[in-house]
């Protein structure tokens, strides 16, 4: 891409609030260059757009390229080999409340390059979680970086930071989306957590470097989560949380949603519990589950649970009918056992040999007995 | 004179009485006879107050005089050697050797030996403390004890090796050499190496398990009784042995009770100061009622429960206890003080340590361990029966339930600035919620939360009204019954002090709902105070 493209897409991130669908799609069709010339012209009809064309003319794109990279900041726009291509399916995916559309560009500080996001999950979730919900989130986290899948969320308290906790047990990828500027650290007392992401792995941001957080940001934020995860999970979120926000955006993407259950009786679980129960969501319960459901075709296939396999489950159904006729503790004759199975007698009688012979019943001087083995 | 009287104490339970100890020696038929209830090991102590005052190189009273010794008052059944010196002395001033007057306002304890030399005797700080209520300013005790008796202030301790310094000592003599007192039986005869481990052990050794973190300090803030249910190798003993460290040092009114239960216990050594630290007690599962509540042959000694007052009672496997233990245990967990009842005797001591259950899902203890792949073996009824040792009363009488899960594979690495708190940290805090606590209830009868009563505790310190009403409707709801409900109350307090406000709102009463609940709890609830 050229440089000309790059500085007018800082100068109208400059100029917009992030997400803007309006923005996104004129820039989808005119481009950034075009759209960036046509919104500078001063010779124009109406004063909001002498207006616009005044802010842009005062603003230095290039100064703030520099500013940005003086911070350790790059801006990835599409085009470049970086830029994660997932993201362009915004470009498709319906509008939510106005906002939508790929975004203009991305701010990235730290190692990780976006276009190895593919297989990237996101973990999110309420910010006041429990115990409870923040053992799993990094549980589940955890075993999504083990197995090769990057992480992403969003920073917040509770579930989202148990998440970047999660994954920082292991090497990996561990990207946090941020609503402010990607140099900023919010919320402040998370400053350790971001700037050792920004060490390790990456922290993003749509906004330019200096911006705050505000309610409107962060909606926008949680659609790049959505767009940038090949899936997304909900491990806690009550009837009204901003996570609901995320888990929509997957489903408008068309993109795996998630939820993790809770007690019933728990109002932090509520939203997650109705995502589910209307059908948007699937239940997992732990890694492998979310592996399954993220991984490629035909890997990562979870066991279902299941207790122990006993010895007698195996038995043929007419064999069992005999087994369980056989008594515990003292033996009883063939005839007895026969009419208890209510069973003929030369058939009883094949049946106990070949219980015998896997070792499930025993023959003593009085007649046959279960043996240990049967029991266990 | 021949009329004389020395003073000491019997013990009965905790409860110490003052006992006269008259000698009366007249003139009569020969021989010695000693009245006022005396049990077998005391009617022995004329034959070795005989022989002491012999060989001590004093004439006993000659063959014509009548020794009559009476322990007064005369109702009281009472037992244990330490009644010897007193005797002895009693005898001595009778005789004149000493004068009545030295003996007037001192309390003698003692065991003799034939030689005349003295032995140390359980129980003397509880004998001292009862003595000093009694206005007695002056003690003379075996020499290794002297450090126990001085435990009590404002009184003058005279630490002695054998009778004849005893009785040099109050004629104002020089005061003869004599061997030393041999140590009380029972004394610790083996130290092993990490016989002193739990001092090693910091909360900031576990990584993870902040809930059941915050459930510890909630607990040791407010003595509350602790159960910690999960699988095996959840680390629920490391956890529990690690409750002591976050406990603040015991005040002078602790120590001094539970140096003397120690003292009673006759788990003294000498050169041993008060106890300064909480205690910890971690009885095997097959302990016996007698050991875990108190009792035993003779004596009624204080048990597990009572040495570990102002303490921690660790009760790993806790289902694996006899039943008839586990029901003994509902008076000292409903009351903090348990009473032995024993033929004339009945004694009574506090136990207001706070205790600690652990137990596993199921006697093999795999079961929900490892949730894809079961690997409990366990039948049905065995997990039943195993779940059915806790009865309901038990149950009611646990203020705080936490189930503990097993340690996942990694643990989240910690950033700087985020390391697990010590336990002097958190120490520091449940101290300020212990100090809010003394200072609400400073002149009662009870320090901590978990002591208060409830009737009490709904009258003069109830919950707000938004509070009391989210109980409320756990109530209706049946999802806590109605002991329940007076569990979360004072819990809710415990988490009102921690958090430092003045009286409890509707989130702390949330978090005491779901501490006595074992419910997972809210992230901002543990998450640290500092940052």
């Amino acid at each position: 891409m050229t440089d000309d493209d790059r500085l007018a897409r800082v100068a109208l991130s400059r100029l917009t609030e992030p997400g803007e669908a309006k923005i996104a799609s004129l820039t989808a069709q005119l481009g950034a260059v075009r759209l960036h010339a046509l919104l500078s012209d001063p010779a124009q009809n109406t004063p909001e757009a002498r207006d616009v064309a005044t802010r842009l003319s005062g603003l230095d794109p290039a100064a703030e390229l520099e500013r940005g990279e003086r911070l350790g900041l790059r801006y990835v726009v599409p085009g470049d080999a970086e830029w994660p291509a997932q993201v362009d399916d915004l470009i498709r995916a319906e509008t939510l409340d106005h906002r939508g559309g790929p975004p203009l560009g991305l701010w990235v500080k730290g190692p990780t390059r976006l276009n190895d996001l593919e297989g990237a999950v996101a973990v999110v979730g309420a910010r006041s979680a429990t115990t409870y919900g923040t053992e799993v989130a990094a549980s589940i986290a955890g075993a999504l970086v083990r197995a090769g899948h990057p992480v992403v969320s969003g920073a917040a308290f509770g579930i989202d930071q148990a998440a970047h906790r999660g994954a920082l047990a292991v090497d990996g990828a561990n990207i946090a989306i941020l609503a402010c500027g990607a140099d900023r650290a919010y919320p402040t007392a998370h400053h350790e957590l971001l700037a050792h992401l920004g060490r390790t792995s990456a922290v993003v941001a749509e906004v330019p470097p200096g911006c705050a957080p505000t309610r409107g940001r962060f909606l926008s934020r949680n659609r790049l989560i959505a767009a940038l995860s090949r899936g997304t999970i909900v491990v806690e979120a009550a009837a009204r949380s901003g996570a609901l926000n995320t888990a929509n955006w997957a489903t408008r993407l068309n993109r795996h949603l998630m939820g993790v259950p809770g007690p019933v009786t728990s109002a932090q679980s509520q939203g997650v519990h109705e995502l589910i129960r209307a059908g948007a969501a699937s239940l997992v319960t732990r890694g492998d589950e979310v592996l399954e459901v993220v991984g490629d075709t035909g890997t990562h296939l979870a066991a279902p649970a299941r207790a122990p396999s006993r010895r007698r489950d195996t038995v043929p159904p007419r064999d069992q009918r005999v087994l369980d006729a056989v008594p515990l503790a003292r033996a009883a004759p063939v005839d007895s056992i026969a009419t208890t199975a209510g069973m003929a007698l030369l058939d009883v009688q094949a049946s106990l040999r070949r219980l015998m012979r896997d070792g499930l019943v025993e023959l003593m001087p009085h007649g046959w007995r279960l043996t240990p083995a049967a029991n266990e | 004179m021949a009329l004389a009287t020395a003073h000491t104490v019997s013990l009965q339970g905790s409860v110490g009485h003052l006992i006269d100890v008259q000698a009366d020696v007249s003139p009569g038929s020969p021989g010695t006879t000693l009245v006022g209830r005396p049990d077998a090991s005391l009617n022995e102590a004329r034959d070795r107050c005989r022989m002491a005052i012999s060989n001590t190189g004093v004439q006993w009273p000659g063959a014509t005089r009548r020794v009559t010794i009476l322990l007064a008052p005369s109702d009281l059944v009472k037992r244990g050697t330490h009644f010897d010196l007193a005797i002895a002395l009693a005898i001595l001033a009778a005789c004149g050797e000493v004068s009545q007057r030295t003996l007037d306002d001192t309390l003698v304890i003692g065991e003799l030996t034939l030689t005349g030399g003295l032995r140390s005797v359980p129980g003397v700080l509880p004998m001292v403390m009862a003595a000093s209520r009694r206005s007695f300013t002056r003690v003379i005790v075996p020499e290794p004890q002297a450090r126990e008796a001085a435990m009590v202030p404002g009184m003058t301790v005279l630490g002695m090796r054998s009778l004849a310094q005893v009785r040099a000592e109050l004629r104002g003599e020089v005061v003869p050499e004599a061997a030393p007192v041999a140590p009380m039986s029972g004394s610790r005869l083996i130290e092993w190496r990490g016989s002193r481990r739990l001092t090693e052990h910091d909360l900031s050794d576990l990584k993870g398990v902040v809930d059941v973190k915050y459930a510890m300090e909630v607990a040791a803030a407010g003595g509350h009784h602790l159960m910690l249910s999960g699988p095996k190798g959840s680390g629920k003993t490391s956890l529990a042995e690690r409750l002591p460290g976050i406990l603040p040092d015991l005040s002078v009114e602790e120590a001094l009770e539970l140096t003397a239960i120690h003292s009673l216990a006759g788990a003294l050594e000498p050169g041993d100061d008060l106890i300064r630290r909480p205690p910890f007690f971690a009885p095997h599962h097959d302990a016996s009622k007698a050991s875990l509540l108190g009792g035993g042959s003779g004596r009624v000694r204080p048990g597990e429960v009572s040495r570990s007052h102002c303490g921690v009672l660790f009760l790993d496997e806790f289902p694996l206890f006899r039943s008839d233990v586990i029901d003994a245990l509902r008076q000292p967990l409903e009351s903090g003080e348990v009473t032995i009842a024993r033929g004339e005797e009945s004694a009574t001591y506090p136990a207001r340590g706070m205790v600690v259950m652990a137990c596993n899902p199921c006697p093999c203890g795999e079961y929900s361990s490892d949730l894809p792949g079961n690997r409990c073996t366990c039948t049905q009824l065995q997990r039943h029966h195993y779940s059915r040792k806790v009865t309901g009363p038990v149950h009611d009488r646990i203020d705080i339930l936490r189930h503990v899960l097993p340690p996942t594979r990694q643990e989240p690495s910690a950033l700087p600035g985020e390391e697990p708190e010590t336990s002097a940290v958190v120490r520091a805090r449940v101290a300020d919620a212990r100090a809010r606590q003394h200072n609400r209830y400073a002149g009662r009868e009870w320090r901590l939360n978990s002591q208060a009563p409830s009737a009490v505790l709904a009258r003069e310190w109830p919950l707000p009204d938004l509070g009391a009403a989210r109980l409320e409707q756990e109530v209706l709801a049946g999802r806590l019954s109605r002991r329940g409900a007076v569990r979360v109350h004072r819990v809710a307090w415990t988490v009102a002090d921690l958090r430092g406000r003045a009286v409890p709102t509707v989130s702390d009463v949330d978090t005491a709902f779901r501490l006595r609940q074992g419910e997972a709890l809210l992230q901002d609830s543990v998450a640290r105070r500092a940052s």
